[in-house]
């Protein structure tokens, strides 16, 4: 029995036990309930389901949608045209409900697919997911002709669909009561299924990518594909709960793709806080309360009782409900199991199997527009174990290291990773091949800890050898002690070590480290060297620096880049006595052209 | 086989769309292309710019010409409060929160409206008359319309190269930070650009408003289709807006023409999401330079 306890325990943690013991509640309460709180309630639970998803693409994975009432919408007259002509002939509208879901889910994936591959920033994917829900809402109110219709189902323009049949299994169509229960069950199933997912492996991987999306990529993850799965699985939910609605009222009409519509999910979301999946449903609870009681006061003025709670939110109390009353007991909440993964048995061969790999840049070249940046650079890193890349401001380096990262397309020339061309892959193949890349920027998720962000690293997919060991990292420097506080407690050098540390878990044969020293005192610079000539034992280490003493400290093999071109290459002590070299660095014209 | 006339009015009606695109997308190019805020109440201030018209045409006595003029005059004082109560106070928080905080605000504004106006209100008549082509004739309106907007579009375009205000608001735009250390009033600048915004907005509403339908909802029916033109325009929020105007508009008429608006709708937003995926940088996203 431990076993199961153990599990109950877990459960717990995840917050999925609560949410049974409040339905089993509901279920029980429903027979002495009155006929209009079961509507209203019912009305409320498909509320929740959208507002549920909006809470798991924005809340959880960090996405802004307007789209999540088009796919309820959608749900719902899906539900709507395919209960009309089905139903009469099987009894049941789960199919109808399927389709509905199937549907909402489909167009989901088409906006997705169409923002995320197209790799639009996040406030454009809220006003193409508005612009969408506003069109059809201009489209579905344009049906009202007769020509309009599907199978027995006459769309209805403006006026929608009456007649839609409720939610039925098989024997007919539910009662209030037993639609009620069916609510209940099935919004609690899907935040349950919500839930578990936010906590486990995927949670964490959609935490990251709120966190930060970049970083992600350079981990490996394909960033595109993630985000597309959360918001999917938003649209499914949110077509779910549409068609619950369309069930409830056996009604549907344009208003679902309405602005006020639009707002009203933001709102519920809003005020019962984002970052909870629970809030979902407080928000709905609270915010149709207070429209009822000021409907009483006030008649037909919702719009403006939602938009005066949208602004006040916004400016006043932008966390929401849920998050400021779970902070409360957050310290209990820290004793739940969150990622032990970090020390637990090492990968299946030895510590460190990644062998040093070759990253080649043959015949590089870059141009903006007319300017051409860099040309015909050839470099070759992976006999020394350390390379380092110097240059003058304006020499190239980022431009080399961002054609290297993959952030930049090279006008010509080829980049070999261990003998593959990689020279068009994107950030995250390159990642997955075994480049790990350190950008200037610290590139960690400032909002977990510091085990949660190696595990992320360590869980990144790569094309091969198991996850690589980050422990050294954290002994040989601060953080082993730090490993449950929050990154954005970090000190810079802590920060831009753990950001190491992350690419050490993820066990690259190549390392490209962007001025890894960049804001560190000195003792932290040298604390830096040593655990880079350490990691270069076992990896290729590139450095791409303008800090000299710490080429010097690093001893290693330097190629310099001095407008556009490899100038020289070398030991540190000969360019350093060279003097083409210094008339570069102090920028004297005799030497600076070629 | 529609003649020479015939063809000339059907182009004639394609220009029109686009002008009516252009006019009603360009007070939120402005404000999207210079501040990054999307402004949710964009639908509602080219709702008061048409209601303003309306109002001074049938109550104040007013010629259309005129009374179009009001209509930016309202809504850069409105804009302007706004800019103060709601914007000012969310510089440095995240986009998503002053979208929303406008979306609040268009919101207010749509309620008040039905609470001032009812739900739908007598409309002005078109003015000018009409004109022949051929055998068709046509309201002058719909010429005078493409006219308006490619002068307003000109004047846009002088602003923002010619006055100091322009300069100002464009390196605002590129870099805040390096603006007000180079001694640019950012928050003066950002203040003229919201109102420019808005007042645009409001004078697109007032020009079209001779003929739409003018309701509480009018906005809300060219929003959708304003952001989109703004999103496949791209940064030169100017001459962007412009080709996606044409292309956005073009299209959705002549989809119009051949089947019913609603066909031509849907073919607007199917080009507008197959421009997002192809060009996910808008149409000007290449352009080296431009407004």
């Amino acid at each position: 029995m431990p076993k199961a306890a153990q599990m109950l325990r877990q459960l717990a943690g995840c917050g999925l036990a609560w949410a049974p013991v409040l339905a089993a509640a509901a279920l029980l309460a429903a027979p002495s309930l009155s006929t209009a709180t079961l509507l209203k309630s019912t009305l409320w639970l498909s509320f929740g389901i959208v507002a549920l998803s909006l809470a798991l693409v924005w809340g959880v994975a960090g996405i802004f949608s307007f789209g999540q009432n088009a796919f309820f919408g959608i749900g719902g007259y899906v539900f709507a045209v395919t209960a009309i002509n089905v139903f009469p002939a099987t009894g049941e509208t789960l199919t109808a409900m399927a389709l509905g879901a199937c549907a909402a889910a489909a167009f989901a994936a088409i906006l997705g697919y169409v923002t995320f591959y197209g790799r639009v920033g996040d406030v454009y994917l809220a006003i193409v997911t508005l612009s969408v829900t506003l069109i059809l809402y201009t489209v579905m109110s344009s049906t009202a002709g007769p020509e309009y219709h599907i199978g027995q189902a006459q769309l209805g323009g403006f006026n929608g669909m009456p007649s839609v049949p409720g939610i039925a299994l098989g024997s007919g169509e539910l009662g209030n009561r037993q639609t009620f229960a069916f609510a209940v069950c099935l919004a609690a199933a899907l935040y349950m299924l919500l839930r578990f997912l936010a906590s486990g492996r995927y949670g964490r991987i959609l935490a990251g990518l709120r966190e930060n999306e970049l970083r992600m990529e350079l981990l490996g993850y394909d960033v595109r594909l993630h985000k597309l799965a959360a918001f999917v699985i938003g649209g499914t939910v949110a077509g779910l709960g549409g068609a619950l609605f369309a069930a409830w009222g056996t009604f549907i009409n344009p208003a679902v793709f309405s602005l006020p519509q639009a707002a009203l999910v933001a709102i519920w979301v809003m005020v019962g806080g984002r970052t909870s999946l629970a809030g979902a449903f407080v928000g709905v609870v609270v915010v149709q309360w207070i429209c009822d009681q000021a409907d009483k006061v006030v008649a037909q003025q919702t719009p403006l009782i939602l938009g005066v709670m949208l602004v006040a939110t916004v400016l006043a109390f932008p966390s929401g409900i849920v998050p400021s009353l779970s902070r409360l007991p957050a310290r209990w909440r820290k004793a739940t199991p969150a990622g032990n993964d970090v020390h637990v048995a090492r990968p299946a061969g030895a510590p460190g199997a990644a062998a040093r790999g070759r990253l080649v840049a043959q015949h590089l070249g870059k141009r903006f527009g007319g300017s051409v940046v860099l040309e015909d650079v050839s470099l070759s890193f992976g006999e020394a174990g350390i390379d380092a890349v110097i240059g003058p401001n304006g020499a190239g380096k980022s431009t080399l290291f961002g054609l290297l990262t993959g952030r930049h397309a090279a006008t010509q020339g080829r980049i070999e990773l261990n003998g593959a061309d990689i020279t068009r892959l994107p950030a995250f193949r390159r990642a997955r091949a075994g480049l790990g890349i350190k950008l200037q920027v610290p590139g960690i998720f400032l909002g977990l800890t510091v085990r949660e962000n190696i595990a992320l690293a360590r869980l990144a997919p790569r094309a091969h050898g198991g996850a690589g060991d980050a422990s050294a990292v954290l002994a040989a420097t601060s953080l082993s002690g730090k490993q449950d506080l929050p990154a954005s407690a970090l000190s810079h050098g802590e920060q831009q070590w753990l950001e190491i540390a992350m690419i050490v878990a993820q066990n690259p044969s190549v390392m490209l480290l962007d001025e890894p020293a960049a804001g560190m005192t000195r003792d932290e610079r040298n604390r830096t060297v040593e655990l880079i000539r350490t990691l270069s034992t076992q990896r290729t280490i590139v450095v791409v620096e303008h800090d000299m003493d710490f080429i010097r400290a690093l001893g290693a093999p330097v190629a310099m880049l001095h407008r556009g071109v490899v100038f020289r290459r070398g030991a540190f002590a000969a360019l350093s006595s060279d003097p083409e070299v210094r008339d570069v660095y102090l920028g004297r014209r005799r030497h600076a052209g070629n | 086989m529609p003649g020479l006339d015939g063809t000339a009015v059907i182009a004639l009606s394609v220009l029109t769309s686009i002008s009516i695109l252009l006019l009603t997308s360009l007070g939120l190019a402005v404000i999207f292309g210079l501040m990054r805020i999307v402004n949710m109440a964009h639908g509602e201030f080219l709702m008061i710019g048409a209601f303003t018209t309306t109002v001074l045409v049938r109550s104040a006595g007013l010629p259309v010409w005129l009374a179009v003029l009001g209509a930016p005059l309202t809504c850069a004082l409105l804009g302007a409060a706004v800019e103060v109560l709601f914007i000012r106070p969310l510089y440095g928080r995240r986009l998503v929160e002053t979208l929303l905080a406008t979306f609040g605000l268009s919101l207010i504004l749509y309620q008040a409206a039905i609470d001032i106006f009812g739900q739908s209100s007598p409309g002005i008549g078109a003015p000018g008359g009409f004109v022949e082509i051929g055998r068709y004739t046509v309201s002058t309106y719909s010429l005078f319309l493409p006219a308006a907007a490619a002068a307003i579009v000109a004047l846009l375009y002088l602003v923002f190269k010619r006055t100091r205000y322009g300069l100002l608001a464009r390196a605002a735009a590129q870099n805040p930070d390096m603006a007000a250390a180079l001694g640019v009033p950012v928050r003066r600048v950002n203040l003229l650009t919201f109102v420019l915004g808005c007042a645009l907005a409001g004078l697109g509403g007032g020009l079209i408003s001779p003929i739409v339908a003018v309701s509480p909802g009018v906005g809300q029916s060219y929003v959708g289709q304003a952001f989109m033109t703004v999103v496949t325009g791209g940064p030169a929020f100017l001459l962007g807006t412009l080709c996606s105007s044409v292309l956005l508009g073009g299209v959705a008429n002549v989809v119009s023409q051949m089947f019913t608006n609603l066909w031509g709708l849907s073919a607007l937003l199917v080009v507008a999401i197959l421009l997002v995926r192809l060009l996910p940088h808008g149409l000007s996203g290449g352009w080296t330079r431009g407004l």
